[in-house]
């Protein structure tokens, strides 16, 4: 499945924020880690690791290696996803 | 608005508008800025409101609104009273950045750490905030100059909330820009600081960036030129958290 993003919003910046958006797409997720999570950021203008860490952290300890990122060269979703990784000694699989 | 009765001295109107005394006395003479005198031939002063407003200086604006002993709400303009009013100032923001042609590559660099910010100010003051409740949020593009304030608890007394024996405004600083760890443990938090450091120090960017940060007496200064923190002191005591980044 494919997760776009820009759906949030452009500028996904609150822990707040991060959190109501995976409650909303709680229903959609595979039970089973067995098929490719697709996050895509295209048409993200800011991102920051207070929503990327609501968001993305526990999509990443759930599906790990079935989670891709894709269109991640906006410069604030690169820094957030390399924080993330440091602070929480985790991998992104990055497209 | 900011109640400011305060009187300052010449010297100090020179530093702020970044003009010499003798202009000022001159603009005096003239009528193009009268001072005060309280005694005919003594001192020349002027009331602090007026200069601000003239200079418009909004770090200053900022710092004198977090320091003051009394709980006023700032202007309308420079208020963001929840987390949605600042959401919506921050798009604005960013917005404005993507117009300046030398920060094309880095708008969303300064959006996000400014982003983090004051979101912090809101997360660790949560239904905790000592008198007013919000954050001083404004930005001088002409001057390249982003500031946020708030008038919270200070890093020292959240981190206290997981580090009891910690003592200081300096150590509590440098803790929080430097090690991952939550004022609202076991929540997952400790981020934010740590990326506004990566930004400012070690990502690569088309522009420089520098932050001047505060915390109760303690202050930091960084950019891309920064090798190790050094947190100094100050005499102005900020309760809370402030921040200026320049561009």
């Amino acid at each position: 499945m494919i997760i776009e993003l820009k759906k949030f919003g452009n500028i996904l910046i609150s822990r707040q924020l991060g959190k109501e958006a995976l409650a909303a797409i709680n229903y959609q997720l595979p039970k089973e880690n067995t098929e490719k999570i697709i996050i895509d950021f295209s048409e993200i203008t800011t991102f920051s690791p207070s929503w990327g860490d609501e968001f993305l952290s526990p999509l990443q300890q759930k599906y790990q290696n079935n989670l891709l990122l894709r269109n991640t060269s906006n410069p604030s979703v690169k820094a957030t996803i390399e924080i993330l990784e440091e602070t929480n000694q985790i991998k992104f699989q990055v497209e | 608005m900011l109640s400011n009765d305060k009187l300052i001295k010449i010297n100090e109107v020179a530093k702020i508008l970044n003009v010499s005394i003798q202009t000022l006395r001159r603009w005096d003479e003239s009528g193009q800025l009268k001072s005060i005198r309280i005694n005919p031939n003594g001192y020349r002063y002027y009331n602090l409101s007026d200069i601000q407003l003239i200079a418009k200086d909004i770090f200053y604006l900022a710092k004198e609104w977090a320091s003051q002993s009394i709980a006023v709400e700032p202007d309308n303009n420079f208020f963001c009273i929840d987390s949605p009013t600042f959401q919506i100032k921050l798009n604005h923001l960013e917005k404005d950045l993507q117009t300046i042609t030398k920060l094309k590559k880095d708008f969303s660099l300064i959006s996000s750490i400014v982003g983090e910010i004051g979101n912090n100010s809101f997360d660790h003051n949560i239904g905790s905030w000592p008198d007013i409740r919000g954050i001083f949020f404004a930005y001088d593009l002409n001057k390249g100059q982003i500031v946020l304030a708030d008038r919270g608890q200070g890093i020292l007394t959240t981190l206290q909330r997981v580090i009891p024996n910690l003592i200081n405004d300096k150590d509590a600083l440098l803790i929080a820009f430097t090690e991952k760890i939550s004022g609202r443990a076991p929540e997952n938090r400790g981020n934010g600081l740590k990326y506004v450091k990566k930004v400012l120090m070690d990502i690569k960017k088309e522009i420089p960036l520098k932050l001047y940060f505060q915390s109760g007496n303690s202050f930091l200064i960084m950019n891309d030129k920064t090798k190790n923190l050094k947190i100094e002191q100050t005499k102005t005591y900020v309760r809370g958290c402030l921040a200026l980044i320049n561009f």
